[in-house]
């Protein structure tokens, strides 16, 4: 039977001049050209060129930081695109969203992805870095691309808080002049932090465009260097944890022990177990294609759902942001909640001691935790202690934010979702 | 683990699964492809329009050539006839002004006669004349878009 | 790979291959179906049917599905109402249903230079019907009622002046009778007790608004203003008249329209006709007839023109003769007093009045009526006063107050009202600090007033 005819094309494709001149390597037939595939492709050296069986297990990573890496891209794509509406001017902001509701095609759409691709990105985010703490993933060697990851996590609420102004709605207005109160609370540089932030004592324009600048260029930047960065120390750390990594010592190679007759450019010469040194060779398989066609079904499968949303659900615009009516209750973005929940019974524990310590316990969380053991296995026994105080404090994390999204009516009262909120005394 | 056999053996199920697969792909990278640039494509524009109503004809004194700002027209009434004539200069787009007869363009001296033809320097071509009818509720209706010879009028 | 596992990869690939392109399709498919672009198709229909000869069926044809909008640079707007309403500016479908309706202004404010939200109000920018009426969640500036569309004309023409727009010069005379201007400011003229009303009407919709003078406390919960007892059409007229009050000024062109072209003409004829020999303006002038420095503050414009032609009708009893003016002279008087009206408002009193009369002018200008009655006599309730919860009246100040002392309190108001119960929220209603809002020498006019204010024959009950 006959190859199939993209495939034929293709392959007569890369055997032309152009085509080899593209691909340094056509599409792998042996396992060399396998490995060199990978290998000698850009985009794909950051990854090994063979993986673990254990690593492809979706039941063990749940391919949450690959989502995450998806949606990351879901929304520079269509943050691009929606950067060629924007205008970052308090009388035109409001405006591009109507217009891109009722005028521009697919502008409405084009929207709803990138709002929901945000929302997404953050819970995937925290669902990632779940996994890789009950996993015990951040463990030696891979203890700083933990702290690595925690970064992008505070970059990924950065992104959405800046990007949460940009419509310049009611929603957007009130949720970051509370989000920025918020962090005012901070000991002597909280006031200066808010003031540099919002390029003043209120959000006004000086604000916006401070915001667009973060949210466009300055945070994208970083997270889009570190998302790489972050990929390749996975790799360069020996791929994802497995179970019986543990009790393996980590072997540094030193080059000038090795046999000089020989090239080892596609080896792995790294530091930490890789997958060439003291491997079983029978738990690998070639990246291209096991990894590679595994990658691809989940991108299709990251932007079938982000479509599915945006097509569905229109994103949330409120009225024209007005500074002398603020929404009662005015709540921040529901990421930032739980703070506001705790900020609302005291605000120096709230805003300042809990927040701070909890992001300096998880940068410095592998360096602390000096248990070796429970590597690359769901809620390992060996970590109960670990497992627990992590479990209880998200935990509560969850309660404060589901009560300070839903539970919260004017005047920060309790409410009931299910029950009409009283009527409000308004003042004049 | 086994060496990768090449792929001698599709089966006609796998065949018919690959092609579909691969067209779907396709056509859902061509549809999003298609779709951002159609999104980059303005169905509305923020600039004056190409067809606009240039007012009642009785604002408009007999044989009077009046410039028309944020269009850049001269509209031109003789009599009972009305015609619109382009003030963008067909050199290199600068706006021409009204002298004595004719019209002068102050960015490299080209000089127009008052049926918009090149007396002298650099323009290739006469200035442009526009169509002009009335609109439903009597007015100037100029269109842009429509572009004809100096010597066709509006007569009311 | 194995072809098992092979043949299960391509199986998920096409799957979700498919799963993508559907949606991408769909939200194609959602996109590209938009409500205005029925209305088009039909109107393209009409306008081919309608059609008399082939050159107008070719045009008719050729009729492009695009949305159409108007800028609007000077007033800030977009309108894409025509996106819908597709006929407004084309007379031939005078009486057309909506959508396809032309617009009865259309001579007099042509839609490409007005567009409709200005007067209309409700979302220029939105092009499905519910958005663009306004009617929708999260659009606070919905389409002004027809009954109540008088309220915009105010934005380019004084409310007085205009005879397009008798309902809010009626309005605005609710609005001043009813002494709305003691607790409230407005144009920076008012007591401090309410809110300003600079604004009002971009904030509150007809039927708040028509709720909240009849009963404050229903939708303000903890309002202390009195419910008011207008009748209907005064209901409607002062609700016009607080839908007009935008704290929006049009520009340019717009405003342009505030310049009355009558007024000049006007002034000749008050000199021709020798008005000045019974009338006064700015004290010069007889005084067989009232001054006329404020009569446009007192008198409609109907009024005025009613009375140029019927003297006699309008005010019985008056010795002003007919002078028989023509419809336009008549229109260029009432164009030249109100303006008289709209120079003088604050400043200058005719000196031909007594202090007690110029002191009533000022009573009813700055809204005293609204709390302590009309000619003062009380009646307003303040919850929990120890004046029998009412304002108190004025009818006997002369008994308990010197001049100076009256003039006092009007300087500096009374913040602190006693309660009658002290457990109970405090009093509502206060009197406000006059000092440095009404002239000194309108003050004494006031005092004058107040203190003739005590019943004739009535003796001291000190």
């Amino acid at each position: 039977m006959k190859e199939f005819l993209p495939k034929r094309i293709w392959q007569w494709f890369e055997r032309t001049r152009v085509g080899r001149s593209i691909f340094r390597v056509g599409l792998p037939q042996s396992n060399l050209e396998r490995a060199q595939a990978m290998v000698s492709s850009f985009l794909l050296h950051m990854q090994p060129a063979k993986v673990n069986r254990h690593s492809l297990r979706a039941s063990y990573s749940f391919g949450l930081g690959l989502i995450s890496l998806y949606l990351f891209l879901i929304l520079t794509f269509t943050g691009v695109l929606l950067m060629f509406y924007y205008v970052p001017s308090t009388d035109h902001a409001y405006n591009v969203m109507k217009d891109l509701q009722f005028v521009v095609s697919a502008g409405l759409i084009m929207r709803n992805m990138h709002r929901w691709a945000a929302h997404l990105m953050v819970i995937f985010v925290l669902l990632h870095m779940c996994r890789v703490f009950y996993t015990g993933a951040y463990k030696r060697p891979r203890e700083f691309n933990w702290v690595l990851g925690v970064g992008l996590f505070l970059l990924t609420l950065g992104l959405s808080f800046t990007g949460y102004l940009l419509p310049w709605d009611q929603l957007a207005y009130w949720a970051i002049t509370v989000g920025t109160n918020i962090a005012a609370y901070a000991p002597y540089i909280g006031p200066e932090l808010k003031y540099v932030m919002l390029g003043g004592n209120a959000v006004g324009q000086e604000a916006l465009i401070r915001f667009y600048a973060l949210h466009v260029i300055v945070l994208p930047a970083i997270a889009g260097f570190l998302i790489a960065v972050h990929i390749w120390r996975v790799r360069k750390d020996g791929g994802l944890s497995r179970p019986d990594e543990a009790g393996d010592t980590v072997q540094q190679v030193e080059l000038s022990q090795l046999p000089t007759s020989k090239t080892y450019g596609l080896m792995e010469l790294a530091r930490g177990t890789t997958p060439q040194v003291g491997r079983n060779p029978e738990d690998e398989v070639f990246a291209w294609p096991h990894l590679i066609f595994r990658e691809l079904l989940l991108f299709l499968l990251v932007v079938a759902a982000v479509l599915f949303l945006a097509v569905f659900w229109n994103a949330p615009l409120e009225e024209l942001a007005n500074p002398v009516h603020p929404p009662n209750p005015a709540k921040a973005p529901w990421y930032f909640l739980g703070l506001q929940e705790l900020v609302s019974y005291s605000a120096f524990w709230g805003g300042v001691v809990v927040p701070g310590v909890l992001v300096l316990a998880l940068v410095l969380l592998p360096y602390l935790d000096h248990n070796r053991k429970g590597v690359g296995r769901w809620f390992a026994r060996d970590r109960v202690v670990a497992n627990t105080i992590f479990t209880v404090c998200l935990v509560i994390a969850i309660v404060l934010t589901i009560i300070g999204t839903l539970f919260r009516g004017p005047n920060w009262s309790w409410q009931e979702p299910w029950k009409k909120p009283p009527a409000v005394t308004e003042s004049h | 683990m086994n060496p990768i056999a090449p792929d001698k053996h599709v089966s006609r199920r796998g065949f018919f699964e690959l092609t579909l697969g691969w067209i779907a792909a396709m056509f859902a990278v061509c549809a999003s492809a298609v779709g951002a640039v159609r999104f980059l494509v303005p169905n509305v524009l923020f600039e004056p329009s190409l067809v606009f109503k240039a007012g009642k004809p009785e604002d408009f004194p007999d044989g009077s050539v009046t410039f028309l700002e944020e269009e850049r027209v001269f509209l031109v009434r003789q009599g009972n006839t009305f015609r619109c004539l382009s003030a963008i200069c067909t050199h290199l787009g600068c706006t021409v002004n009204r002298t004595g007869q004719g019209y002068h363009c102050p960015c490299h001296g080209s000089v127009f006669d008052d049926q918009g033809g090149v007396k002298s320097g650099p323009a290739p071509r006469a200035l442009e004349w526009f169509l002009v009818t009335l609109s439903k509720d009597s007015r100037l209706l100029v269109d842009k878009n429509q572009r004809v010879n100096s010597d066709k009028y509006l007569v009311l | 790979m194995t072809k098992d596992s092979l043949r299960k990869f391509y199986v998920w690939f096409t799957v979700l291959g498919l799963l993508v392109g559907g949606l991408v399709v769909l939200g194609y498919y959602r996109d590209e179906d938009r409500e205005w672009k029925d209305y088009q198709r039909k109107y393209a229909q009409e306008e081919i049917r309608r059609a008399s000869n082939p050159q107008q069926r070719a045009l008719a044809e050729r009729i492009p599905i695009q949305i159409r909008q108007i800028l609007l640079p000077d007033l800030n707007r977009v309108d894409r109402c025509t996106t819908c309403h597709l006929a407004v500016d084309d007379p031939s479908y005078g009486g057309y249903p909506q959508p396809l309706a032309y617009h009865p202004l259309h001579e007099q404010h042509p839609v490409e230079k007005f567009g409709c939200t200005v007067c209309h109000r409700g979302q220029g920018r939105a092009t499905t019907a519910a958005d663009a009426h306004g009617n929708v969640p999260h659009w606070d500036d919905a389409m002004l009622p027809l009954k109540y569309i008088q309220a915009s004309c105010g934005k380019c023409h004084q409310a007085a002046d205009n005879p397009g727009a008798p309902e809010l010069a009626r309005g605005q005379q609710v609005f001043e009778e009813s002494g709305c201007r003691g607790c409230h400011k407005l144009a920076g003229v008012g007591g401090l007790i309410g809110p300003e009303l600079d604004k009002v009407g971009a904030r509150r919709s007809p039927g708040w608004l028509k709720e909240h003078f009849l009963s404050p406390g229903t939708v303000t919960p903890g309002s202390g203003m009195p419910p008011q007892k207008f009748s209907e059409p005064d209901l409607d007229a002062i609700t016009l008249f607080m839908l007009s009050q935008v704290g929006e000024t049009t520009p340019g062109y717009y405003a342009s329209m505030k310049v009355i072209p009558g007024v000049a003409a006007g002034q000749r004829l008050f000199q021709e006709k020798g008005c000045i020999g019974c009338h006064s303006i700015a004290g010069k002038g007889g005084t067989i007839g009232p001054a006329l420095d404020d009569v446009g503050s007192r008198r409609s414009p109907e009024w005025m023109m009613q009375h140029f032609r019927e003297p006699q009708a309008v005010t019985s009893g008056t010795v002003m003769p007919k002078f028989g003016f023509t419809e336009e002279e008549a229109r260029a008087l009432t164009d030249f007093l109100v303006h008289l009206h709209e120079q003088n408002v604050a400043s200058s009193l005719p000196s031909a009045m007594n202090p007690v009369e110029r002191g009533h002018e000022v009573y009813r200008n700055y809204g005293c009526a609204g709390c302590h009655g009309p000619e003062g006599k009380g009646g307003v309730p303040n919850p929990n006063a120890k004046t029998a919860q009412l304002v108190p009246d004025l009818i006997h100040v002369a008994d308990g107050y010197t001049n100076d002392e009256l003039k006092e309190r009007i300087l500096k108001g009374q913040r602190e009202i006693t309660p009658l119960d002290p457990n109970r929220p405090q009093p509502p209603l206060y009197m406000p600090a006059w000092g440095g809002i009404i002239k000194d020498a309108q003050v004494d006019d006031l005092v004058a007033y107040l203190m003739s204010l005590k019943p004739k024959g009535e003796e001291s009950g000190f």
